[in-house]
């Protein structure tokens, strides 16, 4: 079984979607022990023992993570397909550089694909998401 | 489509894997899986058993000793693209690394993987080909050092037996005044390349040429010495006539293919354009390096 199924079919988490059958789209993305990763490569038994973040686990108590917020406000999506792996990949920069430039952020979702906004958007909510974080210092959620 | 059904074992140590991989018959080995998951889904892989090596920490770590970098088979492509020793002493390693599909591929994929697949349009084979690294593999029989230049024998071919596994990549650390480079063609922003080259230099401290190492990738169905471009470089002083010259040559005796991404006509043309550049960076890297 593949970690993607696991997820959303024997654990019910529907946030992790499924965009594509090649491994190419990364609408799949989760956090892997922290590390970004396409569930849909990897199987649910190479999960053992670890811990996974999907997107459902940004919103704490009712409160948007600042990714979802810039999200929101940037209108950095429409369909909402590749969202939860666009914003887990940004989740992933963000740990390790928390201040991207526009090109940093552009490299590190560019195994995401979105066929709605055209990213620009996306970039931006990034950017702000940085902005917000670094300010309230909420730079390991 | 999903994969078929398989056995699936994850031994924690590499005599563990080596002996199930001595005992089954269909076994293949997963390491990053960005490859073998993929072909599995599509079915064009379907082994009746899975070895997952990805808890097995003899084969992970970076470590310089006696004048060689070694490098676990594990060892991630974004933890190659970031290694401080990788970084310095084999930067062309390191910029192959980094232009490796996408981040989370690169999270995942591993330097042993990528070489044991031998994609004739990956970045790793043609790198490791140019900086002249050796493949050190293991079987229960034992153990075993593989030049790359011997290593890739076709198109996803190489001379690993169906019983051994790449247990580490050893480079050796080039001298003062080498310099660098992987420039890469892609027809996506993050595809598999088009055309790939990976130049190294050594240069003297009057920019003469003292040794050369100019792989392609992506144009023959294993990495592919420029071995006109190296032999009239050498003993030349590396100014921009030269590396032009020298990289016209790249294209002598290549008959690349035509396929989806490009035709034969483009990749022979873009050859000798991408060789020029990694060469002159290769080149101005080594001069800051003398």
């Amino acid at each position: 079984m593949l970690l993607v199924d696991f997820i959303r079919d024997e654990l019910g988490l529907t946030g992790t979607h499924i965009g594509c059958d090649t491994g190419h789209c990364g609408a799949c993305t989760v956090l892997l022990n922290g590390v970004a990763v396409k569930s849909c490569m990897l199987l649910a038994a190479q999960a053992n023992n670890s811990e996974i973040k999907t997107i459902e686990g940004l919103t704490i108590d009712g409160e948007l993570h600042p990714l979802q917020e810039a999200f929101l406000e940037q209108q950095a999506l429409q369909c909402g397909y590749c969202t939860p792996g666009m914003i887990l990949s940004s989740l992933f920069l963000l740990r390790r550089n928390p201040n991207p430039s526009e090109e940093e952020i552009k490299r590190a979702i560019d195994g995401n694909l979105c066929r709605c906004t055209g990213y620009l958007n996306i970039v931006k909510a990034v950017k702000a998401a940085a902005a917000r974080m670094n300010r309230q210092g909420v730079s390991s959620n | 489509m999903r994969p078929r059904a398989f056995e699936y074992y994850a031994p924690v140590s590499l005599s563990d894997a080596l002996d199930l991989l001595y005992s089954g018959e269909e076994a293949k080995i997963l390491a990053g899986g960005q490859s073998l998951i993929t072909l599995m889904k599509l079915r064009l892989v379907s082994p009746n058993t899975l070895i997952d090596i990805n808890s097995i920490p003899e084969l992970t770590n970076i470590r310089e000793e006696n004048g060689v970098i070694v490098v676990g088979a594990l060892t991630r492509h974004d933890q190659l693209a970031r290694n401080s020793i990788i970084r310095e002493k084999s930067l062309l390693l390191a910029e192959a690394a980094s232009v490796i599909a996408d981040q989370q591929v690169r999270n995942r994929g591993t330097i042993g993987g990528s070489l044991a697949h031998a994609d004739p349009t990956a970045d790793l084979p043609t790198a490791c080909t140019a900086i002249g690294a050796t493949i050190v593999t293991a079987r229960v029989k034992g153990s075993r050092s593989i030049e790359s230049a011997e290593f890739f024998r076709d198109y996803f071919t190489t001379l690993l037996r169906q019983d051994e596994i790449i247990q580490e990549v050893r480079i050796p650390i080039p001298p003062p005044g080498t310099g660098g480079a992987y420039v890469k063609l892609t027809k996506g922003h993050n595809d598999f390349a088009v055309v790939g080259v990976a130049a190294q230099v050594t240069v003297d401290s009057n920019y003469v040429c003292r040794a050369a190492s100019v792989v392609l990738g992506g144009v023959a169905p294993t990495p592919f010495h420029a071995k006109e471009t190296e032999k009239f470089l050498m003993d030349r002083r590396l100014d921009d006539k030269a590396i032009e010259e020298g990289a016209q040559k790249a294209s002598e005796a290549l008959r690349p293919p035509s396929d989806i991404r490009a035709s034969a006509e483009h990749r022979l043309e873009m050859a000798k354009i991408l060789t020029k550049r990694a060469v002159g960076i290769s080149a101005s890297r080594a001069h800051g390096a003398a």
